[in-house]
């Protein structure tokens, strides 16, 4: 993957594993900073294991790399660790991410390269007929929001009943907090989810500025994808709202048969390295390795990779110095040995 | 053609739930439904069904080891799973109270010690409203922790209300009302959308046409 990586010319970056805390609840947001581990400095300070790589990359971006020509663009593979109370089917504390973030380009063609590059991992993979990627733009929702004059607070609750999908519920939140004629148009927002054909039934039932800019950009995004005969790996799912607080445009989720839970995710965050001193667009996404790793291994013969492991010159002897000796020769040409201690023994 | 697997709670709900199926075109025999089976299959292939404990639905459901599941809302409050949930079912309605021992005295001072199989529901719901409550978890018969003095009061899911009046217990107040809903994982609502929401809109209509009866 890192091959793929190099060939769009990313550059792998390597972030500190352990870093102060406030860093994280500034980048990801209280709600999902709250999942690190958290403990103390020395002077008291809080420090956490890192929970999420992408508000590493964004100070780095906004520091180390404050002078460097834009765009930036960054991969990395590094394991990320988190609390988790919520959910059964992701309970590992520590897993692995792998993913590339493009830092300093605002445009469609920045959206496009990421996605680009995704479905070029899932094809090297062998998994692009498996898999069904979700793409939605966060301003639609918050279109909404902002039409509907929500607080912080509802507007969380409004969130997480789109998220579940919870029809019913919706539609009673939104009795309160809207006309009825609103109300039922919005609670369809739930339902919309397919092709571009959606896109129109959106225009229709949501109309107010700050979303309508939000599906033109989708709009764009899809004719991209057409034309480049992707279409069949998208669906556009305006339900499907993030729970992140970082993004802040486009967002999209990788779905694979016979994973149980997503295997990938990403979007668009323009507001993140503001918190670091310089506002930037950046458009980034992550892969879940273990999960992928968890699908590749279906239907693959795991005996394959232990025999390939076994090809090594036995050694062995009772002179420690001559076995040594010839060990270190056969080193030294990059064989593969292997010292051989029941023969000593015997 | 995809087969949807749809993970069932055991107990009060598996009856209803399993008619409810019934009437949407899921075609089961008289066979398969009275027989022990924890799996059966539907006539067309169409839907597998599984029956577990109505706690471990969710499990299965995140998993994606079933696509589907039709349990209790309790469970849901409860457990708090990373779920989508586009239905709510018009079978096990039921309400979630507060009740204690007819004429027991209201504690003023102190810790409330309360017994109960919700201890998140329990805890958010007085929480809320700031009261310190000492929690014991019991997995049954709750209703004998608030006659026997083990705790001052409780809460548990009440669908008559005629087990606490048999043992002498009144509702002191109403958590939550709830009926059974439709989960469905994730990552199947994406990968296997077709099959999904035709059954959504198959139970939507069977509700509607015997709600107008």
């Amino acid at each position: 993957m890192i091959s793929i990586f190099d060939g769009w010319s990313y550059e792998e970056i390597t972030t500190p594993t352990v870093d102060y805390y406030s860093l994280f609840e500034h980048g990801m947001g209280h709600h999902q900073a709250h999942y690190a581990f958290r403990f103390s400095d020395t002077d008291g300070r809080m420090l956490a294991l890192r929970p999420d790589v992408t508000s590493l990359v964004a100070r780095a971006a906004a520091t180390l790399f404050a002078e460097r020509q834009r765009p930036l663009r960054f991969c990395y593979v590094a394991p990320v660790f988190r609390q988790q109370p919520r959910s059964h089917a992701e309970w590992k504390r520590e897993s692995t991410q792998i993913g590339g973030e493009l830092i300093g380009g605002n445009s469609d063609a920045a959206d496009m390269e990421i996605l680009g590059i995704i479905c070029e991992v899932l094809e090297r993979l062998e998994l692009d007929r498996r898999c069904s990627m979700t793409l939605n733009d966060v301003e639609v929702f918050n279109g909404i929001a902002e039409q509907l004059k929500l607080g912080s607070e509802a507007r969380d609750e409004m969130r997480e009943l789109v998220d579940a999908r919870n029809a019913a519920d919706l539609e009673r939140f939104l009795a309160h907090h809207s006309s009825a004629a609103d109300a039922r148009a919005l609670a369809q927002l739930i339902r919309l989810s397919g092709k571009r054909k959606i896109l129109s039934e959106a225009r229709r039932l949501i109309t107010n500025p700050r979303s309508s800019l939000a599906l033109d950009r989708l709009e764009r995004l899809w004719s991209v994808i057409e034309a480049l005969q992707l279409a069949d790996r998208f669906e556009i799912d305006l339900g499907d709202v993030s729970r992140l607080d970082y993004y802040t445009g486009l967002t999209f989720k990788i779905y694979i048969s016979g994973a149980g839970t997503r295997v990938g995710s990403g979007g668009r965050y323009d507001g993140l390295t503001a918190s670091f001193g310089k506002a930037e667009p950046a458009v980034g996404f992550v892969f879940e390795l273990d999960m992928l790793t968890e699908v590749l291994r279906q239907g693959f013969d795991e005996s394959s990779l232990i025999k390939q492991s076994t090809a090594a010159t036995k050694l062995s002897g009772q002179n420690l110095r001559d076995l040594f000796t010839a060990a270190r020769r056969k080193r030294a040409t990059g064989e593969r040995i292997v010292i051989n201690w029941n023969e000593e023994v015997q | 053609m995809t087969q949807l697997t749809i993970a069932i709670a055991k107990g009060r709900l598996q009856p209803k739930a399993l008619e409810l199926l019934m009437r949407a075109g899921v075609e089961l025999s008289r066979d398969a439904t009275s027989s022990r089976r924890l799996a059966i299959e539907d006539e067309s292939g169409r839907y597998r069904l599984i029956f577990v404990k109505p706690a471990d639905v969710p499990v299965y459901v995140e998993h994606g080891i079933a696509d589907c599941g039709i349990v209790g809302r309790d469970v849901l409050l409860e457990s708090d799973p990373d779920l989508l949930q586009p239905l709510s079912l018009d079978i096990g309605a039921c309400r979630i109270v507060v009740a204690a021992r007819n004429g027991a005295p209201e504690r003023q001072l102190g810790m409330l010690r309360l017994a109960t199989k919700y201890p998140r529901i329990a805890a958010r719901h007085f929480g809320a409203r700031g009261v310190a409550i000492d929690l014991i978890e019991l997995s049954g018969s709750v209703e004998l922790a608030s006659v026997l003095g083990l705790a001052d009061c409780i809460v548990d899911l009440v669908e008559t209300g005629k087990t606490l009046q048999e043992n002498g217990l009144r509702i002191l107040e109403v958590i939550t009302e709830l009926q059974a809903r439709l989960v469905v994982n994730r990552a199947s609502y994406q990968l296997k959308a077709e099959a999904i929401s035709e059954l959504i809109k198959s139970l939507e209509e069977s509700m509607e046409a015997s709600g107008s009866d």
